[in-house]
């Protein structure tokens, strides 16, 4: 750089007054927005049932046509009773079949590739699950999960391999993914109402849009990775394009969609409880019962069951990807397995020894629910002031700020500019345009309530996950140590959880943003230690040889270079918070979360579209601004 | 049969978005950073013509990014020529439908690549027989021959193991084994030892000259180390910014180099050790020679002869016949050259 600085003139120089400038614009523009529109609060919702009206009458029309459009009975009527004969075939099966048939089954087929661990996981998952006395809404529940994991795997594979072949398809399918994954899926369950109805075949629809994405993505990523020279290698010796793809691609790609797949699997299973919401039965409604009768160890036990699902639904599946004859147990195993299978079987169809015995039940974990109600009695010094602050020192205060005192267009120039200023004009338009348009809905109100307690959790989950999360990451064995934690967190459904915590705190918003903070620092801290952790050494060493202090390279090194990764635990923890929405509603939490609940239970689908739009716009914001931020804090990339 | 095996001619490749403009600036003889600059083009093989014998093991040497692989991607077909036209015993590959193009790429051809290009989820065996697979041959006539195969690049016993388990150099004869698994006419070779830890590189170079001395394979093998060229090659062609400057024996590469370019590389090739007599040989001019020595003699093992004795040595054929005459002035000017 050979740029001198300009000469100063006066108070500040003409680079000082870049820089300040944006700053001098926003307080301006805050203090003459605030006077002009002050004495005017409250969003005029000019297009308040402009959305709503329209999709009311098109959900009257759809439950009226239901049974008589040709749209609905010559393709979804035959598709919802094809998806439905699938899981009510699964289930059919699952509950015919004795207890220890399926179970001996969940260890057979992953024994089937000598995959000894994976089968005896899978078996004692189940095992557990009938132990506490809820094999039947277990079996319910995977049979729900296997046929949304089968669709899904059925329409994401192929999809994914289209869009690695095909460059331009993928270009078209991004943004879609992008706004499936964004979009919480509780969304999707009302529009689909209409069109599946209420039930089990609703549920596998949302969570089959909801977890689709990671299969197609990781298809996409897995088969793109495949080394072209492997490809060509192939190609010069006369492969045909099939043959290409059957004998590499997809075999080499294998691992990575597997990783989609487990984690299209942990998606689907944040759903399971949900489902319960439009009655598709099964370990949600168990999850329901102990939130409502405040039955900790219950919740928990159900919880585990459904991470019991998850589990033998993971395990499976990864066998059945064993494609290697090698790696299979001798044939003669094989076959004396499949027969004890069968003789088993039949014996226990005849005698009629078909259900799982008594030998425990839910009061298994009745204790734990003493613990939480000693630790209520107990730790009110410390829950009381934590809900307190929380409730009358940021969460009120701000949000009657915001919805009585500040003008309504101040939020629409403050969102506007904040996205100018790390982007530019085009997301600054878009911004302002979202957030007008929450309020133009009639939605101001309840989406600055929600607003401010995404935006609380997210600042709590940060402050916890960033420093948890570089410690981790220089320190393998808190990681390791961690692990075991993290996971749980994740994989428990979250109304589980949120138990204690509604205990502890009763209702009110400050469980729903405890949930959500228990639910959103696992990705932060996670995805921030792998950003501490992938810093090259080298730039660490050299930092070290001019003498700095570990402070300094902490601070100096490691913390820059990690940036964009850091802001992408960043986004991570909002998108979880956003997700925890729902939840929040169902503890008090009021705003939007609740808003949807109502719209469910009274399939109010102008309410529901409005409370989706609403959400889907304050997800997009969030997750553009601090992607475009992550941005930022990229290094320029080489030529 | 006709002693031409493969044609290339007149072969240009352009990547980018404007090949036609490209080939023009080039038909002008601007070089390939002007045209590069022009209109963002690389043109990666600059008007390439060459032959290969049947049976011959023809070297392309040059440096990194100098065109080799993107020439013999174009001769295999695996990426489409910009002009010009490659025949493999008299069909031209250039102007073949997709379906001729895998018979052809089944029955003839094969190809080794500089990072193997294995099949990871394959054990050792069913990477060789990959190519007897996609032809449709048996299972148990694949695995026999695969298992024939291994025995001769000297990899018997690992056939179960996955290629990751194995060393670079290991892996490297599972790729060999998979390209003459198909017993084909024609094999092509991208750099396949440079991955190679040297002294591996020196038995793998050793093998494949023990390997074509027994099975007289068309050869096209590319490399960016001279002396592996000087090694293997019977004929080499040296490239430079997609073009060939020069194709030649050894010898003729290093008494006679057509460019600058190409002296730059023989230059530090220890000549004694890769020039002959025949090579260096003359007509008898007076003076009786004493003794004779083999067309193939070295210079190396001729000098402490020739600097005991001034006088001239006779160069004869296998049949005994005098061919020329060896002497100190003639040594001493290819030497210093
Ligand atoms: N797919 C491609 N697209 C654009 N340019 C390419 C492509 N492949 C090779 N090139 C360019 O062509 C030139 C020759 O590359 P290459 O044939 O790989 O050289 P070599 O094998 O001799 O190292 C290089 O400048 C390289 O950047
Ligand atoms: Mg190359």
């Amino acid at each position: 750089m050979t740029a001198e600085a300009p000469p100063a003139t006066g108070l500040i120089d003409a680079r000082g007054l870049a820089r300040v400038a944006p700053w001098l614009v926003l307080i301006g523009g805050v203090l003459a927005l605030q006077l002009a529109f002050g004495s005017r609060v409250g969003f005029p919702a000019a297009l308040d049932t402009f959305f709503s009206d329209p999709v009311d009458a098109m959900g009257a029309w759809i439950r009226s046509n239901r049974r008589s459009h040709p749209v609905m009975t010559g393709f979804f009527t035959p598709l919802t009773n094809a998806i439905d004969g699938v899981i009510s075939g699964f289930e059919t099966v699952l509950l015919w079949l004795p207890w220890y048939s399926v179970v001996a089954a969940a260890f057979l087929v992953p024994a089937r590739v000598r995959m000894w661990r994976a089968g005896l996981i899978a078996a004692g998952a189940l095992l557990y699950t009938g132990l506490i006395g809820l094999w039947e809404p277990t079996m319910e529940t995977l049979a729900l999960m296997s046929t949304a994991v089968l669709i899904a795997v059925a329409i994401g594979v192929p999809l994914g391999v289209w869009g690695a072949l095909r460059p331009r398809v993928e270009k078209v399918m991004r943004p879609i993914l992008d706004a499936m994954q964004t979009i919480p899926a509780f969304v999707y369950f009302l529009p689909l109402l209409g069109f599946f109805g209420v039930g089990a075949v609703n549920a596998a629809v949302a969570t089959v849009i909801y977890a689709l994405a990671p299969v197609v993505r990781l298809t996409t990523l897995g088969i793109r990775q495949v080394p072209p020279q492997t490809v060509e290698a192939s190609k010069v010796f006369g492969s045909t394009r099939g043959q290409i793809l059957r004998k590499v691609q997809i075999p080499i790609a294998l691992p990575t969609i597997l990783t989609g797949l487990t984690q299209t699997i942990m998606m689907a299973l944040g759903i399971v409880v949900l489902a319960a919401l439009i009655g598709a039965g099964g370990l949600g409604e168990n999850v329901f019962q102990s939130l409502s009768q405040r039955r900790t160890g219950r919740g928990i036990a159900a919880g585990l069951a459904i991470v019991a699902v998850a589990m033998v639904l993971e395990r499976i599946w990864r066998s059945l990807a064993v494609l290697d004859p090698m790696q299979r147990t001798p044939r003669k195993w094989r076959l004396y397995g499949l027969a004890g299978l069968f003789a088993v079987t039949l014996a226990g169809r005849i005698i009629g020894s078909v259900d799982f015995p008594d030998v425990w039940n839910l009061t298994l974990f009745d204790p734990i629910d003493q613990v939480v109600v000693w630790a209520r009695d107990n730790l009110s010094w410390l829950t009381r002031p934590v809900n307190d602050f929380l409730v009358a020192g940021i969460i009120v205060p701000v949000r009657d700020f915001l919805t009585e005192s500040a003008a309504w267009p101040i939020l629409i120039f403050v969102t506007g500019w904040a996205m100018w200023k790390v982007k530019g004009w085009r997301l600054a338009w878009f911004g302002a345009a979202s957030v007008a348009m929450i309020g133009l809905i009639g939605l101001w109100e309840l989406s600055i309530n929600t607003l401010v307690q995404v935006v609380t959790a997210t600042l709590i989950s940060v402050a916890i996950a960033i420093p948890i999360g570089i410690w981790a990451g220089r320190k393998p064995r808190i990681e390791a140590a961690m692990g075991p934690i993290l996971d749980a967190l994740q994989t428990i459904p979250s109304l589980v959880y949120i138990i204690p915590v509604v205990i502890l705190f009763t209702v009110g918003v400050v469980p729903g943003i405890i949930a959500s903070v228990l639910y959103a620092i696992v990705p932060g801290i996670r995805i921030t230690a792998l950003g501490i952790r992938q810093v090259p050494e080298e730039s660490v060493e050299a930092s070290r040889t001019f003498g700095a202090t570990p402070r300094q390279t902490m601070l100096g090194v490691r913390i820059p270079l990690a940036g964009p990764t850091i802001m992408t635990a960043v986004n991570q923890v909002i998108m979880m918070v956003l997700a925890m929405v729902i939840i929040a509603g169902f503890v008090g939490g009021g705003g939007l979360g609740f808003e949807t609940i109502r719209a469910l239970t009274r399939s109010d689908f102008g309410l529901g579209f409005e409370v989706g739009l609403a959400l889907v716009l304050m997800a997009m914001i969030l997750d553009r601004y601090t992607q475009a931020w992550g941005d930022r804090l990229q290094p320029p990339s080489a030529v | 049969m006709d002693q031409t095996c493969l044609e290339v001619a007149g072969l240009w490749k352009v990547f980018g978005q404007k090949p036609e403009r490209a080939l023009e600036l080039a038909e002008k003889g601007q070089t390939r950073a002007e045209i590069l600059d022009a209109t963002g083009c690389t043109i990666a093989v600059r008007d390439v013509t060459f032959d290969v014998l049947r049976g011959e093991t023809f070297v392309v040497m040059g440096l990194s990014g100098s065109g080799k692989s993107t020439l013999i991607r174009c001769i295999a077909q695996l990426t489409p020529v910009t002009s010009g036209g490659v025949q493999l015993d008299g069909e031209a590959l250039t102007s073949m439908s997709e379906e001729d193009l895998r018979r052809v790429r089944r029955e003839k051809i094969s190809m080794v690549f500089q990072h193997f290009g294995l099949l990871p989820h394959r054990r050792v065996i069913d990477n060789v027989s990959y190519g007897l697979e996609v032809q449709g041959v048996g299972k148990e006539l694949r695995r026999e021959r695969a298992l024939g195969v291994l025995d001769v690049v000297g990899l018997e016993g690992w056939g179960d193991h996955y290629p990751q388990q194995l060393s670079g150099g290991m892996q490297q004869r599972v790729g060999l084994a998979r390209a003459l698994a198909v017993d084909p006419e024609l094999l092509f070779f991208d750099e396949p030892f440079s991955a190679l830890d040297p002294l591996i590189r020196r038995d793998m170079q050793d093998e494949l000259i023990r390997l074509q001395n027994e099975m007289q394979r068309t050869i096209v093998f590319i490399t960016h180390d001279f002396a592996e060229a000087i090694k293997l090659g019977d004929r080499i062609a040296i490239m430079k910014d997609g073009a060939l400057d020069q194709i030649g024996t050894a010898a003729e590469l290093i008494t006679k180099p057509a460019t600058s370019y190409v002296r730059e590389f023989t230059k530090d090739i220890p000549k004694a050790k890769v020039l002959t007599a025949g090579d260096v040989m003359h007509a008898a001019d007076g003076e009786q020679p004493r003794g004779s020595v083999s067309l193939l003699a070295t210079i190396d093992s001729l000098l402490p002869d020739l600097l005991t004795d001034p006088r001239p040595l006779a160069v004869v054929d296998d049949h005994g016949s005098r061919m020329g005459v060896v002497d100190r002035e003639a040594v001493a000017r290819v030497l210093d050259s």
